[in-house]
């Protein structure tokens, strides 16, 4: 079976792109080209090298329908092999990457790019829940009470704290610690140092989850250039093998409507076993971890499906540092959906990228000891599904 | 089947439901005060929301039945930051609803909730609109 590789990538800091001034807007093909141009600069590839384009789905925020083949066109690539969209909820941009790995896997293509643009900030927070409420729930039976989508995490962070009686500073400790990450981030959003009590004193937002515990609105850009293992041996550049995947839908959306337990994250159990498995290591083998986490008590639920901690254990595991960029279980040390930022539908592509610098030690501040693997990890719903890919370092 | 507490709320529903054929009977039952769902008749499983397939083993031979009055709370949490459709009732609690004998269902929550009140006992209502009920729920003092 061939093997696919990060070659290339390029990214903009999560932040407000979106939100400019009337009449100085920032557009997404714009925005694309920047990270795009970075991508096939560190690859040393050109456009006459890209057989596929694979597209992070926008959202519903920005202007320019059908982005892939505009874009596409936009960079003049003509592509062999496919030029596709994809959407999977907070998934999609790990569908991207998924999608262009395949497209090289399977032989259609030699290289492939994966690019997304995500844009929401020049929407009012009020309006843009308008339309989040009907993703994240039955929009007969659920969306009629307005669910915004952290909603549900908050109530798996309630249930949490009262099941397993987990101090609340200790849940909001992982809010300080993904800080602290993203302040040697260059891609964070927010990089200010915080305090425990700036996060259990900050407004509520969904309760018991306040404004530090939850992601802020935010626009990014991220591209990768995909290609073949024999393609980016050639190259003589440093890159990244793709050692392994797993994916696990648990066939629900968000919650079941049979009571029992709902904080196991069970898609996260499934889909990293079947990675660990086909990429051939165990999970001790794993130097970095990349969960997607918009909330603190996803991060926390998020390392216990792993089995990095017992259950109950998560949260208390990482405000006793088990978690930091320097312990045993490095956990998001790019800061996190809360302090990286979060913009959505290219979160994913962010964690790649930072699993690339971590591997080829380029993550100056936070850069963790063991770089052999790291893991990624995007999911979508309530943690309902979840794809996980294994990494490998190549000098 | 006992009927439901009303609770008249004011103005409409922020974000009504759609009602198609097969729902009709679910929302009609609920505007006389009682909560239902469907019952798969092959392997016995109540599904919230009602369903035209039984999600266990796909049967089509699905049948209504009234749901208990009464459960308890597995979670809820209280949103401050709202759709501009639900400006009105911001803030506003949500739950998640365990009915004695099942299914789970999240609904608005009315009146006090609070952490003291997880795995405690909840009493189903109707939530009356001027355009049509919702269901909700609110925590009920043990007697």
């Amino acid at each position: 079976m061939r093997r696919a590789a990060i070659l290339g990538y390029g990214a903009v800091p999560v932040g407000s792109y979106q939100r400019a001034p009337a009449g100085t807007e920032v557009l997404e093909h714009e925005l694309a080209t920047e990270v795009v141009l970075q991508a096939a600069q560190m690859a040393g590839l050109s456009k006459e090298d890209i057989d596929g384009v694979v597209v992070a789905h926008p959202g519903d925020h920005t202007r320019q329908g059908y982005f892939h083949t505009f874009l596409t066109a936009h960079l003049g690539i003509r592509a062999r092999a496919t030029v596709i969209q994809v959407l999977g909820n907070g998934m999609t941009g790990g569908h991207a990457f998924d999608i262009a790995l395949q497209q090289v896997t399977s032989g259609q293509a030699d290289c492939v790019l994966s690019v997304g643009v995500h844009f929401e900030t020049g929407i009012p927070t009020a309006q843009h829940l308008d339309y989040s409420i009907r993703l994240t729930g039955d929009v007969d039976f659920q969306s009629v009470f307005g669910a915004v989508p952290i909603a549900w995490y908050a109530m798996d962070a309630q249930r949490y704290l009262h099941e397993y009686r987990v101090p609340r500073a200790t849940l909001a400790s992982i809010a300080v610690k993904n800080r602290d990450h993203a302040i040697a981030n260059p891609l964070a959003q927010f990089r200010t140092p915080i305090t425990l009590d700036e996060v259990l004193n900050a407004r509520p937002i969904v309760e018991p989850l306040g404004l530090l515990e939850v992601p802020g609105r935010a626009d990014g850009a991220v591209a990768l250039m995909i290609v073949s293992e024999d393609m980016a041996r050639a190259s003589g550049r440093p890159y990244v093998l793709v050692r392994g995947r797993g994916f696990e839908h648990e066939g629900l959306h968000q919650i079941s409507d049979q009571p029992g337990d709902a904080l196991s994250y069970a898609s996260l159990q499934g889909a990293s076993g079947r990675a660990l498995t086909h990429a051939g290591v165990s999970l001790e083998d794993i130097g970095t971890f990349q969960v997607y986490a918009p909330c603190t008590i996803v991060e926390a639920l998020g390392t216990e499906a792993l089995g990095l901690f017992a259950r109950g254990r998560g949260a208390a595991a990482a405000a006793a540092g088990d978690t930091r960029f320097d312990a045993r279980y490095p956990v998001n040390t790019c800061g996190g959906c809360l302090s990286r930022g979060h913009p959505p539908e290219v979160t994913p592509l962010y964690d790649v990228v930072e699993a690339v610098m971590q591997l080829h030690g380029r993550a100056s501040g936070r850069q963790v000891q063991r770089r052999e693997f790291a893991m990624t990890i995007s999911e979508l719903g309530k943690y309902n599904a979840a794809l996980v890919h294994i990494l490998e370092g190549k000098a | 089947m006992s009927t439901l507490q009303r609770l008249q709320m004011p103005g409409n529903r922020p974000f009504p439901p759609r009602v198609s054929a097969f729902t009709r009977p679910f929302w009609e039952a609920l505007g006389e005060g009682r909560l239902t769902s469907t019952r798969c008749q092959q392997c016995g499983i109540v599904s919230f929301p009602p369903r035209n397939l039984c999600r266990v083993c796909w049967s089509r031979d699905v049948a209504w039945l009234g749901l208990a009055t009464h459960g308890t709370l597995y979670s809820f949490t209280r949103v401050h930051v709202a759709p501009g459709a639900f400006r009105e009732d911001t803030p506003y609690a949500i739950g998640i609803v365990d009915l004695h004998q099942g299914p789970r269902l999240m609904c608005r929550m009315i009146g006090e909730v609070d952490t003291q009140h997880l795995d405690g006992p909840v009493e189903m209502l109707v939530l009356q609109y001027q355009d049509g009920p919702l269901f909700g729920a609110q925590v009920r003092e043990p007697s």
